[in-house]
């Protein structure tokens, strides 16, 4: 496994991004990274731009509006990078199925933009912040 | 680096340049500051943790952070001034690290110095913050702008006491320029000397970018302020200079204030101690404090810390005039 | 001034509304064309005084209507005012943003959802639908498939 891999899942940078989700599975991300669950334990720190980030936290069901929005920050994310889904709405639109505004499910998004974007899916809604730690470390344990 | 330990291994003398390139580079130099700047920046990071009650990260984190983030891919902005932006990092890199030789070699030689390292010194220090600035200003981002001048605000405020409270030590130490001889002197003994050393801690906080000085690189309110738009190779050059700076400036307070660095037995334990204390205060000061905003900050390094600065000149040159060393 | 006072107060405007209903103490429901919309919300606005909390747009089969919710804190009474939009092809109702602010936004909500046309309102641009969504479709008309 090369040295750029493991380094990426020894200390991956998150970076939050939202694309029309309510807020709960934002709050739940924000819960996660307080002090109480201690993600610093495994590297993990959120920081400010997409341009210093390994692992985007994706959250809400893909608007039409943000679709545009999320393909550059994804450009902007330094590859190799990781895509986590937080939530029933990116993973498979949730609650707002055939709704006029949604673009679609997150990674029909991403697909678009880098068919080879790494994808991982932590359903819920919203998920707990204990899913959420338990989905990145068996999405970052299988890469 | 061949060709070096070839010639120590023949029993020749090693040629001046080649010495001096191995003092640069190697020890006590880049790689030796890089590795205990990262230690140290281990160390703040675990300690804050554990002031937080919780479990912080493993010991060999900042190193892993430096690997990833050389291999990642840069990424320039395509407005952005490309000279200067990939320059800037290299040149932090590079003054901290002449600093930071400087020091060590001070300590580790106390007879290869030169009158005036003092203000060579203090020179060296500003320069990383210039390049911060030229950095995020070729960024061509507006949160970069916002960065650079609110940098550009802090540097201007917290210069002048920083260069005041060593005019302080000077006085004390009777104008000695060389920081061999200051080094001897320990200024915090006395009341001005405690003034002028808790003013430079505190703008030592700010050059650090350290709350609640950190304004510059607010993550909350400027989603990576200065340093934005800088990924990958380039990001892992400003974090190695972080993690230098965090190694040259505490070793310089520790000299100018302390009582110096020794080399040998019961010195060098000592110097550690030291130095680790001003580390431990600096993280305690970090772990306390909001975040100021800038000019709440202006107000006090120019209103605050000018005063007592001003007040400990006085005293200290009333204490030597009078020969009471506590004054 | 208490419910009887309010009721009272609303009576005056009889003239101008087709119903009134009161099926609970401090729920009040009123019904009128969309001629009268105007003057009547005025009324409620500003002489009663009530205060404006939000509008609902409906699209009913054979007419649009807009609900304009008031409340009177004092009793604690909410004042529904239903606005009946007869005309399906151009639907038009006058804005009320003029004397309330505070109905900029959702008018211009409701115009980009329904596409009822608000007259007079200062500033009918696009709020909620994205960027590049097409003229002339409204998601929430209920003869229009996705």
């Amino acid at each position: 496994m090369n040295w750029k891999i493991w380094s990426l899942k020894k200390s991956p940078w998150v970076f939050h991004v939202n694309v029309g989700a309510c807020n709960n599975c934002d709050i739940e991300i924000v819960n996660c990274l307080t002090p109480k669950f201690d993600v610093e334990r495994f590297g993990i720190k959120l920081v400010g731009s997409p341009r210093h980030a390994d692992a985007l936290l994706v959250t809400g069901v893909g608007t039409r509006q943000a679709a545009v929005r999320l393909r550059e920050v994804y450009r902007q994310t330094p590859k190799p990078c990781v895509v986590f889904l937080i939530g029933a709405c990116p993973c498979g639109t949730g609650i707002f199925y055939k709704g006029y505004h949604v673009e679609g499910p997150v990674d029909k998004i991403l697909k678009e933009e880098d068919p080879n974007a790494i994808i991982a899916y932590v359903p819920g809604c919203p998920p707990k912040p204990e899913a959420i730690i338990s989905g990145v470390v068996k999405a970052l344990a299988a890469l | 680096m061949g060709a070096v330990f070839e010639r120590k291994r023949k029993g020749k003398k090693m040629s001046e340049p080649l010495q001096s390139l191995f003092w640069i580079l190697v020890f006590p130099g880049f790689l030796f500051t890089v590795f205990v700047g990262l230690v140290a920046s281990w160390i703040v990071r675990k300690v804050s943790a554990l002031v937080q009650w919780r479990v912080g990260p493993p010991f060999a984190q900042p190193f892993v952070d430096v690997v990833k983030l050389v291999g990642k891919e840069i990424l320039v902005p395509k407005d952005a001034q490309q000279t200067v932006f990939l320059m800037a990092p290299i040149i932090a890199m590079a003054t901290v690290m002449l600093l930071s030789t400087m020091l060590w070699r001070i300590t580790i030689d106390p007879a290869k110095v030169f009158v005036g390292d003092i203000i060579v010194a203090i020179y060296l220090m500003v320069l990383p913050s210039l390049a911060l600035i030229l950095g995020a200003s070729a960024s061509a981002s507006p949160h970069a702008a916002i960065g650079t001048s609110r940098e550009m605000k802090l540097v201007m405020a917290y210069e002048l006491p920083l260069v005041l409270a060593f005019i302080v030590v000077i006085i004390k130490t009777g104008g000695q320029l060389s920081l061999a001889a200051i080094a001897q002197h320990t200024p915090v003994l006395s009341i001005s000397g405690a003034l002028a050393f808790l003013v430079s801690l505190l703008a030592v906080q700010a050059k650090l970018g350290f709350v609640p000085f950190d304004i510059a690189e607010a993550e909350t309110e400027l989603g990576g302020g200065v340093l934005m738009e800088y990924s990958g190779a380039l990001l892992a050059i400003w974090k190695i200079a972080q993690a230098m700076m965090l190694v040259a400036l505490p070793l310089f307070l520790v000299m100018v204030f302390l009582g110096g660095f020794g080399t040998a037995g019961g010195a060098l334990w000592a110097g550690i101690g030291k130095y680790v204390l001003v580390l431990v205060l600096v993280i305690l000061i970090k772990n306390t404090n909001p975040r100021v905003r800038i000019d709440q900050a202006m107000k006090f390094f120019w209103v605050h810390c000018s005063l007592a600065l001003a007040a400990a000149v006085i005293l200290a040159i009333v204490g030597n005039s009078y020969g009471l060393s506590w004054l | 001034m208490n419910q009887q006072e309010l009721n009272g107060k609303i009576s005056q405007i009889k003239d101008r509304l087709t119903a009134i209903e009161q099926p609970l103490p401090n729920r009040v429901y009123l019904s009128c064309e969309s001629e009268n919309c105007y003057s009547v919300n005025k009324f409620l606005f500003e002489e009663v005084p009530a205060r404006f909390v939000i509008a609902t747009g409906i699209d009913a089969e054979d007419c649009f209507e807009i609900i304009y919710h008031y409340s009177y804190d004092q009793t604690g009474c909410v004042i529904n005012l239903k606005v009946f939009i007869r005309d399906r092809e151009k639907p038009a109702v006058e804005s009320i943003t003029p004397f309330l602010p505070a109905a900029e936004w959702i008018e211009r909500e409701i115009h980009d959802i329904l596409g009822i046309d608000f007259i007079n309102h200062p500033n009918l641009r696009r709020l909620i639908l994205a960027d590049d969504w097409p003229d002339g479709v409204y998601p929430m008309r209920k003869e229009v498939k996705k």
